[in-house]
């Protein structure tokens, strides 16, 4: 019997996108590790105490930064893990998949969701941040102008750059967590072996630099491998960089957001194969 | 009728994910590797051999993953309370510690250095009985050793920033204010002053110290050199100023006026000024 | 002439899970077969660890067939396309705690593709006709167990489904709400709409199922119309004021004369969810004590 095809639709995908977004800023994980990370932002008031002069901006964009990394890797291990299983364990996802709705609509409308989310919290800590280092940097300028004689320190334009780095980084980590929660069973399960792999992916270069010196060559081989099957997040640690006044070079800016697009697409399409086959 | 052997789908599953993964990073790497390359020059590597025992394995691993910067700037706060209480070994292993979890900047080294050199000679003579009590020798000798200790410290500066002017200038303050010895800082303001980057004063302060030392004529001589290299519309370059010195140097040293030192007419609107 | 097609049809179909590594298998489903006609309300029964859920995600292409072949409208259960007609209410369902009962329903609509100004009018109805316009605008998290099976059902019909799968759809929930959920499964036959409901109350699913399946361990025991199953045809019970000794001797000796045989005499009963809906009252049903169970029954039935 011939049945008109359900086209894969970006309409439904985004309805899953949006229902999650909902779901997340409504959390009191979000707004917790929000407050948390403005709360370390603003705490650059601290830094007057030191008579760091115009180093003090260095010390406010670290904590930035800092605080953008350690809570965003953390609400977008938490927060996919979380949506992920609340759906499984409330039943929601079976009413939704028991929908003329196709597996990938479902997994894709989750990483948009949770995607959107992280993309408010780097926007918060970044505007923040920004807005900070301006109204300080305005303030030495006049208490210390021999410091800014070439005029304002801060390239403001480099740091949105390395936030829209680190949200694309997130991700790569959020396809991470949700290839994990394709096959995991539990929320605790896939939350804690996030955090395994997140330290995997910025490690991952030591493995790629230690697999010559490793004498057994089988092991060396597998060193190597991991080298290839774990994506590098350490490509995506521009802000120190950014922090010391150094600029980013437009050009790695577009290979490593490439490379974020390109993991993405790649982890998100194994996600929804491997969700394809798991019997829920 | 179809048949699914359930109980391999997990490791069909599972070998699917991998083989996708290890693909991606192979087809990836040629987008990777320009990228990380040029990272990874701006990232000196960890000596991880004297952070371990230091630091213990939680904070080794927050290094190694991305968070030196801010793990440094806790550290070098750690040490502003330590050397808020006079205590100098404390804070001189502090000092060290920052440094080798982030080497790249350059405010830590050059503010280490001054707590060294400037500020431990003062906390061991009053540790001694005071500036009264302390007999100048004894004195001379903090100095010289707290100074030998800061120059070691901004040498291993030099090895993360090789030839940086900054870290030279720092070494020459040191033995021009702490030593006293004009001719070693002579030398290294020179060295400083022939960077690209390096602040105009250096050479000035160069010249300057070849007055101090007796050596008029090769600091006329510089100066001569130096002049109608400074850019007139930068008030830092201070053309006025080292045209001035030069003016002073001809009368000490009796230059005729016929070979007295001639400005480019476009050079400074000071060059018109005696 | 073609054959009309069922609304589920299964086939052989068994279902394993690997329960360890080495391959060790749990079998939920074993070889069973199964025909539920469009139209009918068919109950799937069978205690806990049966099967029966297991079959029901399957036929939703939740879960994939081990051995067998499972059609929805003729369409293969594990195509997308088989669920475009298909609406779920799952066992003890929670959704999105954050959403109103309105925006809830609305959200699966818009899932299924309904859309434009039939958005509106649909959900509208679907949420008048699950009684819950009063609370429509209420987060779902305030539901009660009752409400939230009412809610969860008219998202199962936003998108005007012709076969309504229920999974347990009174479990957990009061005999009032039970009742009101008989009542609305009733309607759906009126309507023509093909219901598959499991349950372990038998009762319930007595009063409003055409035909039933009985599963244990997988397999199927019994399967045919309710009628067939549990109606005893050589049987008829008579019920009349209380009769002296000597009228039941007299009765007695009258059926024996005929060839009949008076086989009991006992006080009728009435079933106890009934006596308890008859008594209390019932949430935006005014005086609703006898609401609730179809029209065309008394209150109080006795049965010998």
């Amino acid at each position: 019997m011939s049945v008109a095809s359900v086209p894969f639709s970006f309409s439904r995908l985004s309805l899953i996108a949006g229902n999650t977004f909902l779901e997340a800023v409504r959390q009191k994980l979000f707004n917790f590790l929000l407050l948390l990370a403005v709360g370390l932002v603003a705490s650059a008031q601290f830094f007057r105490e030191f008579n760091f002069g115009s180093s003090e901006l260095k010390f406010i964009a670290d904590f930035g930064f800092g605080a953008l990394i350690f809570f965003g890797s953390a609400l977008t291990i938490a927060t996919t893990a979380q949506l992920f299983f609340s759906e499984i364990e409330n039943r929601t996802a079976l009413t939704l998949l028991a929908k003329p709705l196709w597996r990938a609509e479902f997994v894709f409308g989750k990483f948009l969701g949770v995607f959107a989310v992280i993309g408010v919290f780097c926007a918060l800590t970044i505007g923040l941040m920004m807005a900070l280092l301006w109204h300080r940097e305005g303030q030495l300028m006049e208490m210390r102008p021999e410091d800014f004689a070439n005029g304002r320190l801060i390239a403001y334009g480099d740091l949105l750059v390395v936030g829209v780095l680190q949200w694309l980084k997130f991700g790569v980590l959020t396809a991470i967590v949700l290839l994990i929660a394709s096959f995991s069973n539990t929320n605790l399960f896939t939350v804690v072996t996030g955090f395994f792999v997140l330290v995997i992916c910025h490690l991952q270069y030591l493995a790629r630099d230690a697999w010559g010196n490793v004498d057994n060559p089988l092991v060396g081989l597998v060193v190597r491998a991991l080298g290839f099957i774990f994506p590098n997040f350490q490509l995506f640690n521009l802000a120190d960089q950014v922090g010391q006044g150094a600029g980013v070079s437009p050009v790695v800016a577009l290979q490593v957001a490439g490379y974020a697009v390109a993991y993405i697409a790649v982890i998100g399409g194994l996600a929804v194969y491997s969700f394809r086959n798991r019997e829920i | 009728m179809r048949f699914n052997p359930a109980a391999l789908r997990p490791f069909r599953t599972g070998a699917v994910v991998t083989l996708g993964l290890f693909a991606a990073g192979v087809a990836l790497r040629p987008l990777e590797a320009p990228a990380w390359e040029s990272i990874r020059a701006g990232q000196p590597a960890l000596r991880l051999e004297s952070l371990k025992d230091a630091l213990g394995q939680g904070v080794t691993v927050g290094l190694l993953g991305g968070f030196r910067a801010i793990v440094a700037d806790l550290f070098w706060i750690r040490t502003n309370t330590i050397w808020e209480d006079n205590d100098l070994p404390g804070t001189q292993t502090s000092i060290k510690l920052v440094t080798a979890i982030d080497p790249r900047p350059h405010y830590f080294w050059l503010n280490g250095s001054r707590m060294i050199a400037y500020d431990m000679p003062n906390w061991r003579i009053d540790k001694a009985g005071g500036y009264d009590a302390v007999p100048e020798a004894v004195k001379r000798r903090f100095d010289e050793e707290q100074s030998a200790v800061a120059i070691r410290y901004l040498e291993n500066a030099l090895e993360y920033h090789p030839e940086d002017p900054i870290l030279v200038l720092e070494i020459a303050n040191v033995h021009l204010n702490r030593l006293k010895d004009h001719e070693t800082a002579a030398a290294l303001y020179l060295k400083a002053s022939q960077h690209p980057e390096a602040p105009f004063y250096a050479a000035r302060i160069h010249a300057e110290l070849l007055r101090k030392l007796g050596r008029n004529a090769e600091a006329y001589a510089f100066l001569k050199k130096l002049h109608p290299t400074l850019p007139t519309e930068d008030l830092g370059a201070q053309a006025d100023v080292v045209l001035g010195r030069i003016r002073e140097l001809e009368e000490e040293l009796h230059v005729p006026a016929a070979e007295r030192f001639q400005p480019r007419p476009a050079a400074s609107p000071a060059a018109v000024a005696p | 002439m073609s054959q009309p097609v069922s609304a589920i049809s299964i086939q052989g179909l068994t279902k394993d899970f690997s329960v360890t590594l080495r391959g060790v298998k749990l079998r939920a489903v074993d070889a069973l077969n199964l025909e539920v006609a469009e139209g009918q309300v068919y109950g799937l029964l069978g205690p806990n660890g049966s099967g029966k859920s297991t079959t029901i995600k399957i036929i939703l292409g939740l879960l994939d067939a081990t051995v067998g072949d499972v059609r929805v409208f003729g369409v293969p259960a594990h195509r997308v396309e088989a669920r475009r007609n298909v609406g779920y209410l799952p066992e003890a369902p929670y959704f999105y705690r954050y959403l109103s009962g309105r925006e809830l329903v609305k959200f699966y609509a818009r899932v299924c593709g309904v859309s434009g100004t039939t958005l509106k009018a649909r959900v509208d109805e679907v949420i008048d006709w699950v009684g819950l316009s009063g609370a429509a605008d209420r987060r779902v998290g305030t539901y009660s167990k009752g409400m939230l099976q009412r809610i969860g059902l008219a998202q199962a019909l936003v998108h005007d489904p012709k076969l309504i799968v229920l999974d347990e759809p009174t479990a957990g929930v009061d005999p009032v709400g039970s009742a009101e959920m008989c009542e609305l499964i009733r309607k759906l036959k009126q309507q023509g709409k093909t219901v598959l409901i499991t349950s372990h109350l038998l009762a319930q699913i007595e009063d409003v199922c055409d035909r039933v399946a009985i599963l244990d361990r997988g397999k199927l025991i019994v399967e045919g119309s309710v009628l067939e199953l549990v109606g005893q045809r050589d049987r008829q019970a008579l019920i009349v004021d209380p009769l002296s000794e000597v009228d039941l001797v007299a009765l007695r000796a009258w059926l024996e004369a005929r060839g009949h045989h008076l086989n009991a005499v006992e006080q009728p009963r009435a079933r106890l969810d009934q006596l308890f809906l008859s008594k209390v009252s019932r949430p935006g049903r005014p005086g609703g004590a006898s609401a609730g169970v179809g029209s065309n029954e008394v209150p109080l039935d006795a049965k010998p």
